[in-house]
């Protein structure tokens, strides 16, 4: 059974020629009759399936769709046309910490933080140590978040996201966070995850991560599927492709 | 939403966490903020209309009423915005941003309206059953900042000087609103205009059941009902319409 089925999906972006942000700008632009704008298309046509269990790389340049993307499965985009499905439990992490607030306790963030990703009061009791354990930071449970360091704050959110317990993960890069001790905590972590039958979907730079987690990868170029299949053959044509634009 | 209502609540308390624990007086100062306002009014014109029956009471709780409205209206304006990576890097149903910013002041006008009832009873020196209805309408009057704060907050994405804008309307919805004068001094000719102000309607009605005793009539009741029912349809469609964009526009 798919997890993932992406239907023929395309992303228009408009790019005004100038940027109306307030009432005022757009009353003149409604007088002066300045609408133009030019249009990018961000993706074109994409189609793909992931089945259960299986890790997907994208991999592709700077601009390449990528992000839009995973936004879009991730559901923060909507697509101009075309459809995606998920099947079960779907989490995104685009970013880490998200609706993380300075002012209250790590132990609070913690509770907003799981019921962004969906889960119960009920869930987070029950996983509520192990996260602070799994991100070594049982002492500080009472402290404000805005007397961590960066580096504190992000083991908390990642621990907190490790534990949420999803079937589907869409991750962006975020994964690489806390000193080498924690980064092998972490794989050994996804590891599991993948033992455990979790569909992962990972957009990254960071080739060799990519070929360690993933069997297969999607490599993208202007908004389209260059090549997809075994992680290897498709990293080889990235390397390939970018040396010829280099020469 | 109601599966969602842990994080709608989790939202909610962080938000009452963060206005009130770095103040000094904290929640205080939002209750004491209408009554000192109320007070000045009061100073300033009970030569005119002191000889109104229950003046000062009706000054009071036309002041709280005009203050939720423009409370929950303004800092609904920046529920969306203010939230970017909620909007940008999660998907989450996005009126649950707008819903956790305007219960913290429904909560707020709640215990405010909690504190009038004694006030009311010191100034009047008798309290009308009828007060005990006072909830139902708290909660048509909720659903009516509701179905605003929608339209507000999806708009301020794309129009960022709505802030500005709307705190003009804000003013002016307060001057044509019963607060510091009675309703009686509004000629009847533009009287059926006048009353297409939906906070008149509410102050109106808050009057009469906090202060007057009496019963609210069935058609005052349908009218602010289909005010609330309006900003709400309304604000829904707006805010569908434009969330689809708000990722790209923040």
């Amino acid at each position: 059974m798919s997890a993932i089925t992406v239907d023929n999906i395309s992303k228009k972006f408009r790019i005004p020629h100038e940027k109306k942000t307030t009432v005022l700008q757009n009353i003149v632009g409604l007088v002066k009759r300045q609408f133009s704008y030019e249009e990018f298309w961000a993706l074109k046509d994409i189609s793909f399936e992931v089945n259960k269990g299986e890790a997907l790389g994208i991999i592709g340049r700077n601009g390449s769709g990528k992000s839009t993307l995973l936004k879009i499965m991730a559901r923060v985009l909507y697509p101009d046309s075309g459809s995606v499905t998920m099947n079960g439990k779907v989490a995104s992490f685009l970013q880490l910490g998200v609706g993380f607030q300075q002012e209250l306790t790590a132990r609070e963030n913690i509770y907003i933080y799981s019921s962004i990703l969906g889960l119960k009061r009920r869930q987070v009791n029950s996983i509520y140590d192990e996260i602070f354990d799994f991100a070594e930071l049982k002492k500080f449970e009472h402290m404000k978040l805005k007397n961590f360091s960066s580096g504190m704050s992000m083991r908390l959110a990642l621990s907190t996201a490790i534990h949420a317990n999803p079937d589907t993960m869409l991750i962006d890069e975020v994964f690489a966070v806390g000193d080498e001790a924690f980064k092998k905590k972490c794989a050994d972590k996804m590891d599991q995850f993948k033992a455990e039958g979790k569909t992962i979907v990972f957009v990254s730079h960071a080739l060799n991560t990519v070929k360690e987690l993933c069997q297969r990868t999607m490599l993208l170029n202007e908004g389209q599927i260059v090549t997809m299949g075994d992680t290897e053959k498709v990293i080889d044509h990235y390397l390939a492709m970018l040396q010829i634009r280099n020469t | 939403m109601w599966q969602h209502r842990e994080l709608i609540w989790n939202l909610t308390v962080a938000d009452l966490k963060n206005r009130y624990q770095n103040t000094a007086l904290g929640f205080l100062w939002s209750l004491l903020s209408p009554l000192l306002q109320a007070l000045v009014l009061y100073l300033v014109f009970r030569h005119l209309w002191g000889q109104t029956e229950n003046f000062a009471v009706n000054l009071l709780v036309g002041m709280m009423t005009y203050q939720f409205f423009s409370a929950g209206t303004s800092s609904s304006l920046g529920a969306i915005y203010g939230k970017s990576s909620l909007v940008t890097r999660v998907y989450i149903p996005r009126q649950i941003l707008v819903l956790s910013n305007v219960l913290p002041t429904l909560i707020n006008y709640l215990i405010a309206f909690v504190v009038l009832v004694p006030l009311i009873f010191v100034l009047v020196r008798h309290l009308p059953v009828t007060v005990l209805l006072f909830p139902l309408i708290h909660l048509i009057f909720f659903f009516f900042i509701y179905g605003a704060g929608l339209f507000l907050s999806s708009l301020f994405v794309y129009l960022r000087d709505l802030n500005q804008i709307w705190q003009v309307v804000t003013r002016v919805l307060f001057f044509c609103s019963p607060v510091m004068y009675p309703l009686s001094i509004i000629p009847a000719s533009i009287m059926p205009y006048y009353r297409l102000n939906p906070i008149t309607e509410f102050i109106v009605i808050y009057r009469d059941v906090m202060v007057a005793g009496n019963l609210p009539s069935l058609h005052s009741i349908v009218v602010v009902g289909g005010f609330a029912v309006a900003a709400y349809v309304v604000g829904s469609l707006v805010f569908n319409k434009l969330q689809r964009r708000f990722a790209e526009e923040m």
